[in-house]
């Protein structure tokens, strides 16, 4: 909202310089987002909020200001130069929809000049903004950004009869609008018609066939207050947002109408018009001024201050309340129609800090009577997560939620996805059903800006629909590795990432975060190369999985290395209680290591000589690890050789070397009949 | 064959001959080797030819070795307080060479900020509540007071999935969540991701981050929200940052506030700034006591309780903190700017 300082003289004798006036704005919550000067004027943009119709017109700034620099507000006059015809006997109006159209007043002029605005008007019309169009309109809008009033003036001439209908709209109606629109109009819009069609959308915008033109000597003023619903839902459906419907959206003060028709009528007369006798007023269901009671230890308990009873009652009155009773302790006061924000106890104390100042109100220390225990340690647990990828050497990234539907598709992720009914664009309208697109994108973007390798994670959260109607949205962690993991220095090697890297960074997490029993079970997935992705179980639960993107995907995305990538279920990880930590005693005596190299055939897994070596059962065996693994030439066809090493230790006291013997021959032995081995 | 004796005289001789024609520590240390080198030296020879003796010759034989040597290490002992000897045998390596390094990954930069932030509000007993990003039209409007139909709808502007569900345009349904589950004292921070549509600018885009602060107690005052947000403000930007706090409105909060920090570009000196746009004042929360119609939805008794909540934008914040100029470069992902925040 435009404000004009020389404007605001006309309600109050400013002596604030214009350019100290901007923080007595900011004070009361009017904040002044530019200032600046218009031939000689000074205007301020002030931010103006959807609970304060009020302040959309410069009285209703004025009032503000009067308030909080205890000034005068000056009230004006406004004469008429009459005919001798009653309003009534030149235009007939009926008010069809009381509910849409709770009041209507109007007036007509006759006999004006359309020409110029005179230089007053016309700088008033700068001030805002607005461009001036000529004296008619411009007093037109005038009235609007003084009261908050907004008003329609219609070519009587150019009315089929002199009639005003305020109606619903007829099925298949048109209009055709001022801005030279043509609308289809629908029953649940308020229209303005006369005798046969409508010449105006009600609060909206005027039709174009009455609008002024330079040939307009007789006019009809309307000054009518709508239902900001209607009001609202019409102007959305049709995409148009006027000065008009921004003030009747917001609610326009019921008692504003007749004085908006008399001022407009007022100033016109200045034009050679001659006014209509007698307003025309149809306000058939008077409202009844809200009265709002305040409890004085209220104000205290609320904002944490006292404040003096007399500048309760200042402000109360300065803002147009009334006090209708001073008990004690308990005030009631009834609220004027122009504020419409106002219904509670609430309501009042926020005028009155606003006035008195949020800066004069103390600070202090929220006070707590109990702390209670976090509700949820999820916060806790992803950052702890998350640092422990950082000592992977992954880097986090955050992605939209948004997801492009078409390169979706390629990843078949299996998902029903959500859509969006008013996506930004065509290439954000779902929601993701899969971190790993947004993983990729990433790769690509910095692969085009200098990068040799890019090793990524994300944590956020997919949708889906579960089922018809049901949505979900469930926590992931996406992680991506593809390119060099370290370039080449002058002591070390450049270094390739591979499969065993995220596998690794895998383990080393599910390890670390207190969660055991972790198999990785070889198996295809619609975006993984045939024969090189993993799923990934917890306690024969699936948690994610792990694999070499199919060339497909990196073709689309025109990403030219090797990508391996991960996706868990990081809801399905958090919900299973890891294992507590409880300290281990540090061993008293020495422990013992023994080597032992084997063939045994390709096509057994590791996980299954891993799974079998942690079932013997074999004493003094605390743990084992493999260190060397190898296939080739020198071996014979289908066999590799491995190389395991066996840590034994007693704890009371130091092992013999016989005994270790026949662990080992133990540990052959069962080998033998588990697993086929042949010794080296 | 030579008698021992003489072989020593010999070499005595040489020694003393070579000892004097010494002119730098690598004469030395060449006289030295020539000596008591461990393979070819003179000395070393000798007592290698020590073992085809008898025991009894062996014997007398080596102490008379043994005293030349002495006389030999004597005697270099002397020359290197001369020419000073290197402590270590080479140099191997050079020294400044850059060492090994540990990649580590680096946090995104909200992930760090956001952090921040629940650190400051954990040390005051709040504790980090969640919920969904899909929302329900009643918990992310109706029952924060927003009216159906209301223009106050416009500065939240949604993506909407159907009728009933919406991308949360705030993380403030997780107030009503949890007010519906737990009665007061309520001391709670809701970090998340929320969701408007708005077409991506420097400052604006679909997707940002949101913390909420919820605290619902008896006896809670517009003094305790002014109080808890200062020391908050203080925390984050440092003890001599200047705030104030101006009247606003949102539907939820009433009286509604909003708070400024003083530009941390310009402090309100740049009249042309590109931060604070000259004003000197760069909005950062808003906040305010919990509307009593708030309360009565999700049945808690606004006479007899009474709260205050803030929301703060940390992509905005953390855009101030660290001097970013766009919104946008936290979610290109681009890891020149990502990993620079190693370094936080």
């Amino acid at each position: 909202m435009n404000i004009s300082y020389d404007w605001l003289k006309e309600y109050l004798d400013l002596t604030i310089p214009p350019e100290e006036l901007s923080q007595y704005f900011d004070q009361i919550g009017l904040m002044v987002e530019s200032r600046k000067e218009v031939d000689g004027d000074t205007v301020y943009e002030i931010e103006t909020y959807a609970n304060r119709p009020d302040t959309l017109g410069h009285l209703g700034v004025a009032r503000e200001l009067a308030t909080l620099l205890g000034l005068p507000l000056k009230t004006h006059f406004w004469p008429l130069n009459e005919l001798a015809q009653p309003t009534s006997d030149l235009i007939d109006i009926q008010v069809l929809d009381n509910q849409l159209c709770p009041r209507y007043c109007g007036l007509v002029v006759k006999g004006l000049t359309v020409g110029p605005s005179p230089d007053w008007l016309k700088r008033r019309m700068e001030a805002i903004g607005l461009r001036s169009i000529n004296n008619v309109v411009d007093i037109s809008n005038y009235v609007c950004f003084s009261l908050g009033q907004p008003l329609h003036t219609f070519d009587l001439g150019l009315l089929r009869e002199a009639r005003i209908v305020v109606r619903r709209a007829r099925k298949g109606e048109k209009i055709h609008t001022l801005e030279g629109q043509l609308i289809e109009l629908t029953p649940d819009m308020l229209v303005i018609a006369d005798g046969s069609q409508p010449v105006a959308l009600a609060g909206i915008i005027g039709g174009e066939e009455s609008g002024i033109t330079e040939k307009t000597t007789d006019v009809f003023i309307e000054s009518a207050n709508f239902d900001p619903v209607s009001i609202r839902l019409t102007a959305k459906k049709l995409g148009l947002a006027t000065d008009a419907s921004y003030r009747f959206e917001r609610g326009v003060d019921i008692n504003a109408a007749p004085l908006g028709a008399t001022m407009a009528a007022s100033l016109l007369c200045q034009f050679g018009g001659k006014a209509s006798r007698g307003l025309l007023d149809i306000y058939p269901n008077q409202k009844k001024a809200k009265s709002v009671p305040l409890r004085l230890k209220r104000i205290t308990e609320l904002l944490g201050i006292e404040i003096p009873e007399e500048f309760l009652a200042r402000t109360l009155t300065a803002l147009g309340l009334k006090l209708t009773e001073q008990r004690a302790g308990v005030w009631v006061t009834e609220i004027p129609s122009f504020r419409v924000d106002l219904e509670r106890e609430a309501d009042l104390i926020e005028e009155i800090a606003r006035f008195f100042g949020y800066n004069q109100i103390p600070s202090e220390v929220t006070p707590a009577r109990s702390f209670e225990l976090p509700a949820s340690q999820e916060q806790e647990r992803l950052w702890f997560l998350k640092e422990i990828l950082f000592h992977s050497g992954l880097d986090e990234v955050i992605n939209f939620s948004f997801a492009d539907p078409e390169k979706e598709k390629i990843w078949q992720t299996g998902y029903q996805p959500i859509e969006l009914r008013n996506p930004i664009s065509s290439r954000a309208s779902t929601l993701r059903t899969s971190l790993l697109p947004g993983l990729v994108e990433n790769a690509v973007w910095n692969y085009n800006r200098e990068s040799e390798g890019v090793h990524i994670f994300e944590t956020g959260k997919i949708y889906f629909w579960e089922e018809e109607g049901k949505q979900q949205e469930e926590l992931h962690l996406g992680l991506l590795t593809s390119g060099l993991r370290d370039r080449k220095t002058w002591n070390e090697p450049a270094r390739e990432t591979d499969y065993f890297f995220l596998k690794g960074a895998v383990e080393e997490l599910f390890s670390y975060l207190g969660y055991d029993a972790t198999v990785f079970e070889p198996k295809d997935f619609s975006f993984f190369q045939t024969g090189q992705s993993a799923k990934i179980l917890i306690k024969n639960e699936p948690v994610g999985y792990l694999g070499l993107l199919k060339p497909e995907i990196r073709q689309a995305y025109e990403l030219e290395k090797l990508t391996f990538a991960c996706e868990l279920n990081l809801a399905v990880l958090f919900d299973r209680q890891p294992r507590t930590f409880i300290f281990t005693p540090v061993p008293k005596y020495p422990g013992t290591v023994r080597d032992l190299s084997f063939l045994i055939e390709a096509r057994v897994c590791f996980q299954e000589i891993y799974r079998q070596l942690k079932k013997l059962n074999v004493p003094y065996l605390e743990r084992f690890e493999m260190y060397d693994r190898f296939e080739g030439d020198s071996l014979p066809d289908k066999l590799v050789s491995l190389s395991v090493r066996f840590y034994f230790r007693h704890e009371f006291r130091t092992l013999q070397a016989e005994e270790i013997d026949r662990a080992m021959l133990d540990i052959i032995s069962q080998l033998k009949s588990a697993l086929k081995i042949q010794l080296r | 064959m030579n008698s021992l004796p003489e072989k020593i005289k010999k070499y005595r001789q040489l020694f003393n001959d070579l000892a004097s024609k010494i002119k730098d520590k690598k004469d030395l240390e060449e006289l030295r080797q020539a000596f008591l080198g461990r393979k070819k030296g003179y000395l070393t020879l000798l007592f290698e030819e020590l073992k085809h003796l008898s025991p009894e010759e062996k014997k007398a034989a080596g102490s008379i070795l043994n005293n030349f040597k002495e006389e030999v290490q004597a005697s270099l002992s002397k020359l290197e307080q001369k020419y000073p000897m290197p402590r270590a045998e080479k140099t191997l390596f050079d020294l400044t060479l850059p060492g090994r390094k540990t990649y580590w990954g680096a946090p995104h930069p909200l992930t760090l900020f956001q952090r921040k932030i629940e650190k400051i509000f954990i040390s005051m007993g709040f504790s980090v509540e969640e919920g969904p990003e899909i929302e329900t039209d009643y918990y992310n409007f109706e029952a924060l007071n927003f009216p159906p139909y209301h223009p106050a709808r416009d500065s939240w502007d949604t993506l909407y999935i159907n009728d009933k569900l919406l991308l949360r345009t705030h993380t403030s349904p997780v107030q009503i969540r949890v007010m519906e589950k737990k009665k007061p004292p309520i001391r709670i921070i809701i970090p998340g991701k929320v969701f408007r549509r708005e077409t991506s600018d420097p400052t604006h885009l679909p997707m940002f981050h949101q913390v909420e602060g919820l605290v619902v107690d008896q006896g809670i005052t517009f003094a305790h929200l002014k109080g808890t947000l200062e020391y908050f403000i203080k925390a984050l930007f440092g003890e001599k940052i200047k705030l104030r706090f101006r009247p606003s409105f949102f539907p939820f909060t009433e009286p509604s506030a909003e708070v400024d920090i003083e530009c941390i570009a310009c402090h309100g000196k740049n009249s042309q700034c590109r931060v604070c746009g000259g004003t000197g004042w760069k909005e950062i929360l808003g906040a305010g006591l919990v509307d009593p119609q708030v309360f009565k939805n999700v049945n808690i008794d606004p006479e007899k309780y009474s709260g205050w909540a803030f929301g703060l934008g940390i992509d905005r914040t953390a855009m101030l903190a660290y001097e970013i100029p766009e919104i946008r470069y936290f979610y290109e992902n681009d890891l020149r700017f990502l990993r620079q925040f190693i370094r936080r």
